[in-house]
């Protein structure tokens, strides 16, 4: 077997770090490296800068823009759509659009997504009003997921999030759960259960949204005591349309909480909430 | 396995669909997954997206509008992404896309021809002096000093360095910088030349 040459060897060091190599070739310059200094230095500076490059900060993806990106989907369905054509691909006339505008072309796209969501709210509009509470959740929950801003303001813990509310709403927010490594709050806003302001918070779990509603209790339908123990508290567990919904009232307030998460990852939530209450 | 029954037609010589199906049989179409899973597929991908805009735009204001529109450009044309090949490369090459018209549309910094850097120099010896000093000098660089000395290279090299990194396999680089497989490997030493030679400067 011929011994590589340093410039082959050298052409493949990052390949080798890459683990790109056949068993043979990465032999072959293993045995290369091993004796020749030069190759060998190399070798250790390409592997000095993989580890510079990879002391890199993160830029992750800022906490609202995963809520924007969904809120464009239905902001394009309410708008005008294109009569025609607008699912092709990127054509010379959007091209020819100022950067950062080209909202239009893919609104047919999004009206697709657009259409069942508000087919979604339709229905559950029309659901029997015993579970009037269920399909209020749910609806409030779309709203927070395609609302223009979802998110009135960006979480920087509890702490913060929670005087926000002072002045914005006709009771105190009692929720103590401040999130934490597998449900993070992302923030909070003001929004309406049925006829009362509420106020909602917004959780992520892993990529999934969970919204948790807290509101006055009183003069609501909360039918039967729930089946579902969370400390001191019984809640209900209701399913729609694919969401999971946890209702339960403490004292005079009531709270719920909606998810596409499954049924056991919203019930750890729930019973976080309930336990800091 | 049993052997499979000779149908009455010639070897197909195009790519094949399906070994039981007649050359006649309708191509599947692909539907538009223009709908919430394929955008929840998408989303998957929000942070690595975000951090490649960044780092190419060196901007946060514009990494943001360049993930929106690639969100909006992706959904609008789901239907020409291939069920089963790589989204994520298929999504950074249209971000990067959008990146490089915005660039062309403003006029801005030119892109300029890859390995704007001096060559290292071609005596041995040198070479190897400067590798110690320069080894040393890569351990004790801070993050920051690394991202600068990212910033200060072309779209072009700082581009490659990034796919790389994001543990792209050289013809998926290629597809996402449109440029031919086999030149992948010369552009990444290049680049990562010219990044040795900005640490160089900022480590000193």
């Amino acid at each position: 077997m011929s011994a590589l040459d340093c410039s082959t060897a050298r052409r493949d060091l990052l390949d080798a770090v890459r683990g790109r190599l056949a068993p043979d070739e990465q032999r072959r310059l293993e045995e290369h490296l091993a004796g020749c200094a030069e190759c060998s230095a190399l070798d250790q500076r390409e592997r000095a800068l993989d580890a510079a490059l990879g002391r890199l900060p993160e830029h992750r993806a800022p906490a609202g823009l995963e809520g924007r990106l969904l809120a464009s989907l239905s902001t394009s369905a309410l708008s005008p759509v294109p009569a025609s054509g607008a699912l092709a691909a990127p054509t010379a006339t959007e091209r020819a659009q100022p950067p950062r505008r080209r909202t239009r072309a893919w609104a047919a796209a999004a009206a697709t997504l657009a259409v069942s969501v508000a087919a979604l709210v339709v229905a559950l509009r029309a659901g029997s009003s015993s579970d009037m509470l269920v399909a209020e959740a749910v609806n409030d929950h779309l709203r927070v997921l395609y609302a223009q801003q979802p998110i009135e303001i960006e979480s920087g813990g509890i702490h913060q999030v929670k005087p926000w509310f002072a002045g914005r709403l006709d009771f105190a927010p009692r929720l103590a759960f401040e999130g934490d490594a597998d449900f993070s709050l992302a923030g909070g806003s003001v929004g309406y259960f049925i006829d009362r302001k509420a106020a909602v918070f917004v959780f992520k779990h892993r990529l999934h949204v969970i919204t948790l509603f807290e509101f006055r209790a009183d003069g609501l339908p909360w039918g039967d005591a729930g089946e579902l123990k969370l400390g001191k508290l019984e809640a209900r567990h209701s399913q729609l349309r694919g969401f999971q919904v946890i209702s339960f009232r403490d004292g005079d307030l009531g709270y719920a909480l909606v998810s596409d998460v499954d049924a056991s990852a919203l019930e750890q939530l729930a019973g976080r909430v309930a336990s800091g209450l | 396995m049993p052997p499979q029954r000779a149908l009455p037609q010639a070897a197909s010589s195009g790519p094949r669909l399906s070994q039981t199906r007649p050359s006649w049989y309708p191509r599947p179409v692909a539907r538009a997954p223009a709908d919430a899973t394929f955008a929840g597929r998408v989303l998957e991908h929000v942070h690595a997206l975000h951090g490649f805009a960044f780092r190419l735009s060196r901007n946060a204001a514009e990494a943001e509008d360049l993930v929106q529109d690639a969100f909006t450009r992706a959904l609008a044309a789901a239907d020409q992404f291939r069920p089963g090949s790589n989204l994520r490369s298929w999504l950074f090459r249209i971000l990067r896309n959008l990146y490089i018209d915005d660039r062309r549309r403003a006029r801005r910094a030119p892109l300029s021809a890859d390995g704007e850097a001096p060559e290292a120099p071609a005596d041995a010896a040198a070479e190897l002096l400067r590798g110690d000093i320069e080894l040393d000098c890569l351990r004790r660089l801070i993050a920051e000093q690394i991202e600068s000395a990212l910033f200060a290279l072309s779209d072009e090299a700082r581009t490659v360095i990034l796919l790389d990194l994001e543990g792209f396999s050289e013809p998926e680089v290629a597809e996402v910088m449109g440029c031919a497989p086999g030149t992948v490997k010369s552009r990444l030493a290049r680049a990562r030349a010219a990044l040795r030679v900005q640490l160089a400067e900022y480590a000193r």
